[in-house]
């Protein structure tokens, strides 16, 4: 008997929103079928990846990143590092630094760093603010403002501060915007209609839906993911077309899999080994069930999640 | 003379000015000559705003100037006198424009003169966000320096930009205000025609931030009326000029509050006269519709809610106020927007220092409250934070509600100074913030003279809350055009819809109608989104296409059809978090209800956790349905399948709770009485055949109906 292929045709594509400028644009979203489905429609766009570094630079970094940016003395300097990285599409700038419980760092100083960043490389740049609400609805307008012209991506207004963030990147400044919600379809859906009845164009909004390491509430992450992307495809609901970019790094380096010593727990094996074994099961994880980019560490992982992409579509 | 002529005669004046001003300019300069503003991209602001097209020399000034001259139409319509307004507007823009020829600094200390595109992105950010909650265009010449400050000073406080035209600016100077962008008072220039700059700000807001297309006029003002929270405040003398230019303000949606009196002509919201300049503060506030956040509340003690639970020993208790013993209550009450002074606390009797230690008072509080979207429905809700809000007050202890409190305040927080105009500060700041969304003014009166709170409470508290509860009576599901969802628990169960109605709460308990219509008018893009029932699918069973269609969309596709009042049809979806489960019992043909306090052992073999686990999680379970308390005496409570008198068992307390509104139910809709004397409990049976026993020895009806499967 034949096998009859039945496809599955959505009338809905994810918006493509174009990161950076000139000739080293990267472009995220775009697919209108399931994560891989290539079955279904040929991928047109892949899933990009993000390399993230901070303002701290390397203090607080394990020792397999000093490693890798061993030679580095400044943030520049790992900022030139970075975008070398084979499979890399993007560069992201935490601003730690900033928050007012660690370092507690001037918005004008990181505002400095971001800008000579940016100047140093001619790469898609994202700046993610420190977390705090407060601090980053004040520092990330100032970023906005300092890179103008320069298309990159501000992470992230959230409820609390969307209008902020939300008023300097999208309307005065002419930025991209992260809209960052809580793993919940409805919160996602809400901030994004939010930040449109304040003037922003949702074509150059991206989401980050919530993240988690895997086995750390991952499920949560994981359905949110997938339901998002099925409403958005199968309903075409306007509101949850934007893209979304999954902080992944972030969350698997600071689990206990990936920085308890081999001293404490030699069974488990290299400790290193661990943290990319974390950091990749996770973002492939992400990608398989919605994300249109993810944000990675270390280069091994990236290049890892980057042939994984290339050999699926 | 009327209005139109002095608009008209006052746009001709300025029409004259600048034709002659521009001919000079180019019998001077020669039309080939350069002008613009500095530091910005957009030309002449306005004029590139409202006709889409720049102006770069003076003889392209020329001809914007017959393009001007064309919007100066003479028919005594309101809308030739806005656009001669508007016309006026931009020939002062010409007039400011040639000053700036061959890059001169036409503008020194402390006047700003035109803005640079760098200011108006800056500012433009607080104003979306609503940090700078609007911005006050002061002209003229105040009737004295220290009105002048006095105004200004009030606009300051509050957050608000303050610009100033003409001689205000040396009367602010006199008096040392503090002047400069980054105190928020921006002085322009001392012409009337510099009055131009804070225009060019709003137009080219809505260029930048409203992605309005230059020349599309009309969305322009449309950007300038909904979102540029600005208005003006013109001192009298006003000349035609003025008036002229207040017309072009009015254009924009900016209302001009004025102390002139002779030869005006009020326009309800646009063109106000208040006499009192010392108002001019509140009335401006109220014509552009500006909320001002308080971000402090104004007492001697903490407000947290980490003192909601605090406990007041009569030992500590510096004075009581006890409902239960002496008249009190407290109430919240809809007026009219001009029967209240916002922010206006008056205290109608002896205060707490004239109370002996530890002796109880009668109180009363009614928080008046007036606003374009409030609706008495909403009275209740608000009323029902009070609790929360007195609570939160550290060394403050409050019970009950209506005409049943308690109010306990404690010796620490009388001796930190606490007194009964605080309790007035509380509620004001906290419905003020809270409710902003359909508050617009509010004042408390409090009431400590025990003859005056027993008169009102029986002639205004009483009637009150009883008209509220026969409002509650009379609302059932057909009496009301519209129900709501609830996706407040979608965080964790997905797919789960509730729909709340009049008669079927949401099944957390915490959700009724008029909570769920409050949370949409407070919250429009929140989880209580309006559900129509106009296309009735079967009556029966309480469907309908729209209710269908708005679940099949709230559930993200995971639902198809829902039924509102069967338990075995298309059930209603429960979260997890129902108050109550109702499951089908097969040897009765009745249903028996578990609430979520109860631990112990059902008749259907299942506990409330056993008989949750296959209720939850957004599902539809034929059989089973989760429901809060107040639903169980609903005449809706499964109506489909006969109505409450299928209830064949319940948990005693439970049974003890609903009792007297199950009774009166099942007295109206079967003529029976004392229903709940027929129905199990754990006392009586935690198995079938035992309950079965007792259910035939009562006569139970619901063994008499058609089984439900």
């Amino acid at each position: 008997m034949p096998l009859n292929k039945k496809l599955q045709k959505f009338s809905a594509t994810v918006r493509s929103v174009e990161l950076g400028t000139g000739d080293k644009t990267t472009t995220l979203g775009g697919s209108n079928t399931y994560p891989f489905y290539t079955f279904d429609n040929p991928t047109t766009n892949t899933a990009k990846i993000g390399i993230e570094i901070s303002d701290l630079g390397l203090a607080e970094e394990p020792d397999c990143m000093k490693e890798f940016y061993a030679g580095c003395e400044t943030v520049v300097d790992m900022a030139k590092k970075a975008v070398t990285v084979e499979g890399a599409d993007f560069l992201v700038l935490k601003l730690i630094g900033g928050d007012p419980n660690g370092e507690n760092k001037s918005i004008e100083e990181l505002v400095e760093t971001a800008k000579s960043v940016a100047d140093a490389v001619d790469f898609p740049l994202v700046v993610e603010g420190c977390k705090n609400v407060e601090k980053d609805s004040q520092l990330l307008p100032k970023v906005a403002e300092a890179l103008q012209g320069k298309n990159v991506l501000l992470m992230s207004a959230k409820e609390e501060n969307y209008k902020n963030i939300g008023a300097a990147a999208g309307l005065a400044y002419d930025q991209l915007l992260g809209a960052e919600s809580a793993v919940d379809i409805n919160l996602a859906k809400q901030l994004n209609v939010l930040i449109k009845q304040l003037g922003v164009d949702v074509g150059k909004v991206v989401m980050n839906v919530g993240s988690a390491a895997a086995g750390y509430g991952f499920d949560y992450c994981i359905s949110t993911l997938d339901r998002v992307k099925g409403a958005a495809l199968g309903q075409s609901d306007d509101s949850l077309l934007m893209p979304i970019i999954t902080p992944v790094a972030d969350e698997t380096w600071s689990v206990k899999e990936a920085s308890a010593s081999e001293e404490d727990v030699p069974e488990w094996g290299s400790v290193v080994e661990r943290a990319i074994d974390m950091e990749i099961t996770t973002a492939v994880a992400c990608l398989s069930c919605g994300s249109d980019a993810v944000i990675l560490k270390h280069p091994t992982s990236i290049a890892a999640v980057a042939s994984m992409i290339k050999a699926l579509v | 003379m009327t209005l139109f002529d002095r608009v008209f005669n006052g746009s001709d004046a300025v029409y004259g000015l600048t034709e002659g001003a521009i001919n000079a300019a180019i019998e001077k300069h020669g039309a080939d000559k350069e002008v613009s503003f500095p530091n910005t991209a957009y030309s002449l602001p306005c004029y590139y705003g409202v006709t889409g097209t720049k102006v770069t020399n003076l003889g392209e000034l020329k001809d914007a100037l017959g393009v001007a001259k064309s919007l100066m139409t003479r028919e005594k319509r309101l809308n030739d006198a806005f656009m001669s307004g508007v016309a006026t507007a931009l020939c002062a823009e010409f007039i400011e424009v040639l000053k700036y020829i061959d890059g001169a600094e036409p503008y020194s200390e402390p006047c700003y003169g035109h803005l640079a595109d760098a200011v108006i992105r800056e500012l433009g950010v607080p104003l979306v966000t609503g940090d700078i909650p609007g911005v006050a265009v002061i002209l003229g010449k105040a009737p004295t320096a220290d009105d002048a400050a006095a105004l200004v000073k009030s606009y300051q406080a509050q957050g608000i930009l303050v610009t100033l035209v003409g001689d205000v600016i040396d009367q602010c100077a006199e008096k040392g205000v503090n002047m400069g962008a980054g105190v928020r008072v921006i002085p322009l220039g001392k012409d009337v025609t510099a009055v131009i700059h804070v225009v060019s700000v709003a137009i080219r807001a809505a260029l930048i931030f409203g992605n309005v297309a230059p020349g599309d006029a009309g969305a322009l003002m449309k950007y300038t009326f909904e979102r540029v929270p600005a208005f003006v405040n013109a001192f009298a003398p006003l000349d035609d000029v003025v008036v002229a230019c207040g017309a072009g303000a009015i254009a924009l949606g900016f209302p001009v509050i004025t102390n002139e009196t002779e030869n005006i002509f009020r326009v309800p919201k646009s063109l106000i006269v208040q006499e009192d300049v010392s108002k001019f503060n509140a009335t401006s506030l109220e014509a552009r519709d500006i909320k001002i956040k308080i971000t402090d509340i104004n007492i001697p003690v903490a407000f947290a809610s980490a003192f909601e639970g605090e406990i007041i020993r009569r030992k500590n208790m510096q004075v009581e106020f006890d409902g239960s013993r002496v008249d009190c209550f407290e109430l919240v009450q809809t007026k009219d927007a001009s029967e209240i002074e916002d922010h206006k606390i008056e205290v109608i009797g002896p205060d707490f220092d004239e109370f002996e230690f530890g002796s109880k008072h009668s109180i009363a509080y009614i928080v008046e409250v007036a606003g374009k979207s409030m609706q008495s429905d909403f009275e209740s809700v608000f009323e029902r934070k009070f609790h929360s809000y007195i609570n939160c007050i550290e060394g403050v202890m409050h019970t009950g509600q209506r005409d049943m409190i308690r109010v306990r305040i404690s010796d620490t927080a009388f001796q930190a100074g606490f007194r009964a105009k605080h309790i007035g500060e509380v509620l004001y700041a906290k419905i003020k913030n809270d409710f902003d969304a359909v508050v617009d003014k509010c004042q408390v009166k409090i009431y400590t003279d025990a003859e005056k709170v027993t008169e009102l409470r029986h002639s205004l508290a009483i009637p009150a809350f009883n008209k509220r509860d026969d409002r509650l009576k009379s609302l059932t599901d057909e009496s009301v055009d519209v129900y709501y969802s609830c996706i407040l628990c979608q965080a964790f169960s997905p797919s789960h819809v509730c729909v709340v109605t009049p008669e079927r709460l949401g099944l957390c308990g915490a959700v009724s109608w008029l909570d769920a219509k409050a949370t949409n008018e407070l919250e429009p893009t929140g989880p209580c989104q309006v559900i129509t029932k106009e296309r009735v699918i079967d009556e029966r069973i309480g469907e309908y296409e729209d209710v269908n269609e708005a679940v099949k969309k709230f559930s993200n596709g995971a639902l198809e059809d829902v039924s509102l009042y069967s338990i075995m049809e298309k059930p209603m979806t429960s979260c997890g978090c129902f108050e109550c489960i109702c499951g089908i019992e097969p040897f009765s043909n009745g249903v028996i209800i578990a609430n979520r306090e109860y631990a112990g052992m059902t008749p259907l073999g299942m506990t409330f956790p056993e008989l949750a686990s296959m209720t939850g999680g957004g599902v539809q379970t034929p059989g089973f349905m989760g429901h809060g308390k107040h639903f169980i005496a609903s005449k809706k409570f499964m109506k489909a399948e006969g109505g409450i008198e299928r209830i064949v068992w319940m948990p005693k307390d439970l049974k003890e709770q609903v009792a007297e509104r199950l009774n009166a139910t099942a007295k109206e809709l079967y003529g029976i009485d004392n229903f709940t004397d027929m129905v199990g409990d754990e006392t009586i049976a935690e198995d079938p055949e035992t309950l079965l026993e007792f259910l035939t020895e009562k006569g139970h009806p619901a063994l008499g109906m058609e089984p439900m499967m």
